[in-house]
């Protein structure tokens, strides 16, 4: 696999325009990016990418606190104090210290050590969750969350809300029928050969693999042919469809049971489960050796956004 | 550069920073877009000027403020790839004011050159 560090700048430089005030950012932002793509290839052509990025970090730190202070010149009202703090120097520094102190409360890094959500996660992806009880955020439909899995609190899953209170979902043909409607989910994969009963035209007569909580959510919460979601909780699936431990097999995610919503995926490393799951020196040696050509490089900094299925009539 | 609320003459503007200088330079024979006139710049000067993403669109924003120049239309680079870029444009007032900005800047040349600083030349 080839390395592809290009992409990773490109969309470093794309966050880090943040330094800029809003209006700035809005006018020229795109433009902004195109050159620095642009000026970034010709610099890997020419093998320059060191001065290259000097050049551009030199660039970014002194004119964002410019055009900072400019529009503070603009709109007197705001002051001195806000134009410096949103400079990326000091950003940088509450970062380091935020991450110190809070970072246990307010987002948290996990790493992705099983295939369940493929492709949307991957086996090595380590990300941010955003960490819901910090601030208020509501859960939608197409959310991925983050939540501690009811059987044992010690386990964290991430999977996505398929069902919110209210809603009403069965599964046809490995198609998830939401209050009537068919789901177009662009994000799931069906990777089986073989067909599975309960898998697949859930819910159905359950199998030993179904666990209580399962059972209990068939015994008292199916209508019709349906699961209907309880008031304050929520219909997980995995977006490997075929492959996933999710809500068909042990129930709803109680609203209490909510860490957060993955936000960015910052470092994403090919290697097993077994490595991502329990430290061992295997990994480390591979690690040292390899870092610069496992990295997903495609994956590195990638924002994490909600997407939506679209609903058509079944 | 001054406030928009009354519209600038050449000598509110001079002297130019040596990046707005060399944009407008860059300007003066054809229209170009933004890496076009990073990459002008730095041929005129040798490589001696790169201007950064951040640089060059700040020296924009206030030349279009200023009225000195002005966006033209976004169309593709066939040098380049089939992204649309924004093209920019001299409008009269960069005009004169490049060529004001020209003069002070052969004067000064002349100066030193009399003072025998700058060996050679026609001085």
């Amino acid at each position: 696999m080839k390395p592809q560090p290009f992409e990773f700048l490109c969309r470093a430089y794309a966050l880090s325009l943040h330094a800029y005030p809003r209006a700035f950012r809005a006018r020229f932002g795109r433009d902004m990016q195109q050159v620095f793509r642009d000026s970034c290839r010709a610099a890997t052509r020419t093998h320059a990418v060191p001065q290259f990025l000097f050049m551009s970090i030199k660039d970014l730190l002194t004119t964002s606190l410019r055009e900072r202070l400019a529009a503070r010149r603009d709109s007197p009202a705001k002051p001195l104090w806000s134009a410096l703090l949103h400079h990326p120097a000091f950003i940088w520094m509450f970062a380091i210290f935020a991450s110190l102190f809070v970072s246990s409360t307010v987002v948290r890094a996990y790493v992705i050590p099983t295939g369940s959500m493929e492709r949307s996660l991957r086996i090595g992806d380590h990300m941010l969750v955003d960490r819901l009880h910090s601030h208020a955020v509501d859960v939608h439909r197409g959310d991925m969350i983050t939540f501690l899995y009811p059987d044992d609190r010690r386990q964290t899953y991430i999977k996505r809300v398929i069902g919110v209170p209210g809603d009403r979902i069965r599964l046809s043909e490995k198609q998830v029928i939401r209050n009537g409607r068919r789901l177009i989910e662009p994000y799931a994969q069906h990777i089986a050969s073989t067909s599975n009963e309960y898998r697949d035209n859930f819910p159905a007569p359950p199998g030993p693999e179904v666990f209580e909580r399962g059972r209990d959510m068939l015994a008292h919460h199916v209508d019709a042919g349906e699961v209907v979601v309880p008031a304050d909780s929520y219909f997980v699936l995995g977006d490997n469809r075929d492959e996933s431990w999710d809500s068909r097999y042990w129930g709803f995610v109680p609203r209490e049971n909510l860490v957060g919503k993955p936000w960015i995926v910052f470092w994403s490393y090919d290697a097993t489960t077994k490595d991502m799951a329990t430290w061992n020196w295997a990994h480390f040696a591979d690690l040292a050796g390899h870092f610069f050509t496992k990295t997903r490089w495609s994956r590195t900094m990638l924002v994490l956004r909600n997407q939506p299925a679209e609903e058509v009539a079944p | 550069m001054p406030s928009p609320s009354h519209p600038p003459t050449t000598q509110d503007l001079l002297p130019l920073t040596p990046p707005v200088f060399h944009i407008l330079l860059a300007l003066a024979d054809e229209e170009r877009h933004g890496y076009g006139i990073m990459q002008e710049v730095a041929r005129q000067t040798g490589d001696e000027l790169q201007l950064g993403p951040g640089t060059l669109y700040g020296c924009i924003k206030r030349m279009l403020a200023a009225g000195l120049i002005e966006e033209s239309e976004e169309r593709p680079d066939p040098g380049l790839d089939d992204e649309r870029r924004r093209y920019y444009r001299m409008k009269p007032l960069g005009e004169r004011t490049l060529r004001a900005e020209a003069q002070r800047l052969s004067a000064a040349v002349s100066a030193a050159k009399s003072k025998r600083i700058l060996v050679g030349g026609k001085a």
